[in-house]
């Protein structure tokens, strides 16, 4: 048990633009005094690392539930004067340039909007969305201000439904029981989303790994049975998706959140990931965490489907079960239920409870509920 | 066969002449015994200059028979020649190298050469009679010469600067059995500004190489105006590399001196080979062919940490090193001499490893010398990306809106105006990138280069820095959103 583990902390600052801007300044004029000066030399970028071995865990002394990872300070560098690597030291330039203008002119634009401003002025650099994303990622780590601040907004794939009501800017207010099965979609702004007005009569929040799932669970009105509120990222979480949770765990403190996700390796990593909180993007990530438990599919839900619907696990599922083991946030629980996943080889899909006939998912939603089976 | 084997004996016995004139010598042979003819040797003696002239002897006659190849300096002081005339024989006993004497003696003895009737060499002329036919001989003597030019003025000579400028090699051709058909031709190893008399043999070796090369292999007797216009056309390194003296080594000293050369193409002069580089060879003074180990030791040099890429060795006779990808316009010409401090001469194994430190000594010189040229392979790769950082640097200056951030850009890389446009605010900074990038190249050979960071970082560098690349991929499965 260490104390004051989160003082080792880095993190992006959240940070209007003009701020950013002038970091962006200092960063020039510190490169141009560097090349000018009598011992001339091309600075390096210095990086938060943003790898396993730069995760820290921030653990509460009394219950594992205020647990959240962050980076620490170990730094990797990206240089020019290494030929193979000079390529990923000019693309941060490019970007940091790509921003700063976007800044001044106080727009803001989505991670595949910038891809494609980028591919059009330099295509020698940049070859695909990833490649941008990391590079993105780079300018957060070099410059100590989240993605957001750089005028990059998260196109966001979050969905929310049910007993929620939301005003945004003043404007009407938004029933999300009333949207039907697509639900409320999530805003990428996080400025907007910061400034939403929330009020809810739910006693629970259920995040959905699947879309096909939420949707069955908002159309068959599941939340009016059980007062909740449905999110799903439809996949892994992305920023906005988790800042809405984020804001709603903190807005509703008295609401359990738990998560309905698929009986295999990367169900678990969509939980953790909402729970802990990621590395990809550990610098600004870390303060959306939440205490989030695992309501289903889990191992004792195994009788309730049939064999047939038990499919091998694949090589890839492996390969998260293993990096998952190695976190040492992973509870206990949690473990035992990914070492049989493991030992079985076995995984299953919440589509699997179907078998029951397509409203028994909600009745066993509410059954787990009221016997307060979640871990 | 035979005329080839003439050639060899010529440039042999000349070689030998300037060897012990070079070492203040002077070898004096009397007319010897061979299979066919009926002379006799008399004496082989040989002695210092720097000794006081001794006038015992005066030289017996010389036989003269179809052709007579003789070499002289000009200019000579008459007193001096006269006097060297006489500076000839201390005794016979009084013999150094014999076992040297006697083997060129044998040498020329066993050349298979039928007709040589006797070789003489006197003060500073030698007499080789041949009754073989000439043109080859000539050629391949002409061609020795221009190479010798390149040596300069031998050191034994250069005491005599105080009487004259110039250093010049004349090749007499007459023909006895046709009257009048002397013909000369004169090498001159001519110098505006020979140097003092303590110029280093480098520096001699630099501006015989120089000359060498703007006469285009000295086959004209002035520079060659058209190929070069300006001196600046020629870049000159040169490297030194040298074995201690010891008790049983007399110290070997290698020399190297490389020239960069920049012709236009439209020049009438344009050598189509520039993709060739001859290595012109001497030892001790004297041009040689270079050994099978040293040109080994040539083909394990890196050059490509020079930016240049070595397709093949070549040695057919002359050792030629071919490149691969090199510019159409520029022709890079070498020289390597490889001698001993002292004299005599020990036999010495340091030699090709000597040469590897004078050719990279070369190399570096060259980079020191003139920025940008002979860049590494990777400091090229780097430079490919100098503009485009120069272009987003630029950018984030132009597109700024706060003239004090403008103003002190500006001010850092030295530039007047505000109103200057963006290709030459990117072409400013591209030029001091290029520049750190060729600096770093220089470095890197000696010390590994370590570049400061953007931002001052607050951590606790020794332990938690890693000096690695952020290596994409890995690590968690999960992906940035």
């Amino acid at each position: 048990m260490r104390f004051f583990a989160d003082r080792e902390i880095c993190y992006a600052d959240i940070l209007p633009p003009p701020e950013v801007r002038a970091r962006i300044e200092v960063a020039v004029l510190n490169f141009l005094k560097i090349l000018t000066c009598t011992d001339p030399a091309i600075s390096d970028l210095l990086l938060i690392n943003r790898k396993s071995s730069n995760r820290r865990v921030s653990q509460g002394l009394l219950t594992d539930d205020d647990t959240w990872i962050f980076l620490s300070r170990s730094f990797c560098k990206r240089t020019l004067m290494r030929a193979n690597a000079a390529k990923a030291f000019i693309r941060v330039w490019k970007v940091m340039e790509m921003c700063f203008k976007i800044l001044s002119q106080e727009k803001r634009v989505t991670q595949r909007e910038l891809f494609y401003k980028l591919l059009c002025v330099s295509p020698d650099c940049f070859s695909s969305q990833l490649q941008v994303n990391r590079t993105i990622q780079d300018v957060v780590g070099l410059l100590r201000c989240s993605r957001y601040s750089l005028g990059i907004m998260a196109s966001s794939r979050g969905i929310v439904a049910g007993r929620l009501l939301l005003q945004a800017n003043n404007k009407e207010v938004v029933d999300c029981s009333e949207c039907g099965s697509s639900g409320y979609a999530i805003s990428g702004d996080l400025d907007l989303l910061d400034r939403l007005v929330m009020k809810t009569d739910a006693r629970y929040i259920i995040i959905v790994e699947k879309h096909a799932i939420f949707h069955r669970l908002a159309e068959d009105r599941v939340f009016n049975h059980i007062p909740s509120i449905l999110i799903t990222a439809k996949g892994y979480p992305d920023i906005a998706t988790r800042f809405l949770l984020h804001r709603m765990s903190r807005t509703f403190p008295e609401l359990p959140i738990m998560a309905l996700v698929d009986w295999n390796p990367a169900g678990l990593a969509i939980l953790c990931t909402f729970k802990f909180g990621s590395i990809g993007m550990g610098l600004e990530a870390y303060r959306y965490a939440c205490n989030v438990k695992w309501l289903g599919l889990r191992g004792d839900d195994l009788q309730l489907i049939p064999e047939e619907s038990l499919v091998s696990l694949k090589p890839r599922d492996l390969q998260i079960a293993k990096s998952l083991m190695s976190s040492e946030t992973l509870q206990e629980k949690h473990r035992e239920e990914l070492a049989l996943m493991v030992q079985s080889g076995k995984r299953a899909e919440i589509e699997a409870l179907y078998f029951h006939g397509y409203d028994y998912l909600g009745k066993y939603i509410a059954k787990k509920i009221v016997q307060a089976n979640y871990i | 066969m035979e005329i080839s084997s003439t050639s060899n004996l010529c440039i042999h016995v000349m070689l030998l002449a300037f060897h012990y004139i070079l070492f203040d010598s002077i070898l004096v042979v009397y007319p010897f015994r061979n299979r066919w003819m009926e002379t006799e040797i008399v004496a082989v003696n040989f002695l210092c200059i720097s000794k006081m002239p001794s006038i015992s002897t005066t030289l017996p006659a010389l036989r003269r028979s179809q052709i007579t190849i003789s070499f002289h300096p000009s200019n000579f002081h008459a007193a001096i020649k006269s006097s060297m005339q006489f500076l000839i024989l201390e005794s016979v006993a009084a013999w150094k190298n014999s076992r040297i004497l006697t083997a060129a003696a044998l040498y020329l003895l066993n050349s298979g050469v039928n007709h040589a009737s006797f070789i003489s060499i006197y003060g500073t002329e030698i007499c080789l009679s041949i009754s073989e036919s000439i043109d080859v001989l000539v050629s391949e003597i002409n061609h020795f010469f221009q190479k010798m030019m390149i040596l300069n003025i031998p050191p034994a000579l250069r005491l005599f600067f105080f009487f004259f400028q110039n250093i010049a090699i004349e090749l007499l051709i007459e023909r006895e059995d046709i009257p009048g058909s002397r013909c000369e031709n004169v090498f001159l190893a001519n110098r505006s500004n020979p140097g003092p008399l303590s110029t280093s043999n480098v520096e001699f070796l630099k501006s015989g190489l120089e000359d060498y090369v703007l006469k285009h292999g000295n086959s004209l007797t002035q520079k060659c105006s058209t190929c070069f216009a300006t001196s600046e056309c020629l870049k000159v390194g040169s490297g030194i590399a040298c074995s201690t003296e010891s008790h049983k080594s007399s110290g070997l000293m290698m020399e190297v001196v490389i020239i960069i050369s920049e012709i236009e193409s439209t020049c009438p002069c344009f050598r189509e080979c520039s993709s060739k580089t001859e290595v012109l060879y001497f030892k001790d003074f004297t041009p040689c062919s270079i050994s099978h180990s040293t040109l080994n030791v040539l083909s394990t040099i890196d050059w490509k940490s020079y930016g240049l890429t070595l397709e093949n060795v070549v040695d057919r006779g002359v050792c030629v090193l071919e490149w691969e990808d090199s510019p159409s316009h520029s022709h890079i010409d070498m020289v390597v001499h490889c001698y001993h401090k002292q004299y005599p001469m020990h036999k010495t194994q340091l030699e090709r490893h000597l040469i590897k430190k004078a050719v990279k000594a070369a190399l570096n010189n060259l980079k020191e010398k003139h920025p940008g040229i002979l860049l590494s392979a990777h400091a090229l790769k780097i430079c490919s990306h100098a503009p485009d950082l120069a272009r987003s640097i630029a950018g984030l200056i132009l597109s700024s809106n706060d003239p004090d951030f403008q103003g002190e850009c500006f001010s850092l890389l030295g530039l007047q105006s505000r109103e200057i446009g963006a290709d030459v605010v990117e072409d400013c900074i591209e030029e001091k990138i290029v520049s750190v990038i060729e600096m770093n190249d220089r470095k890197s050979r000696q010390r590994k280069v370590v570049a400061p960071f953007l931002f001052e970082a607050d951590c606790d560098q020794d332990s938690n820095y890693q000096d690695k690349e952020y290596e994409e991929g890995e690590d968690e499965f999960g992906y940035v959103d």
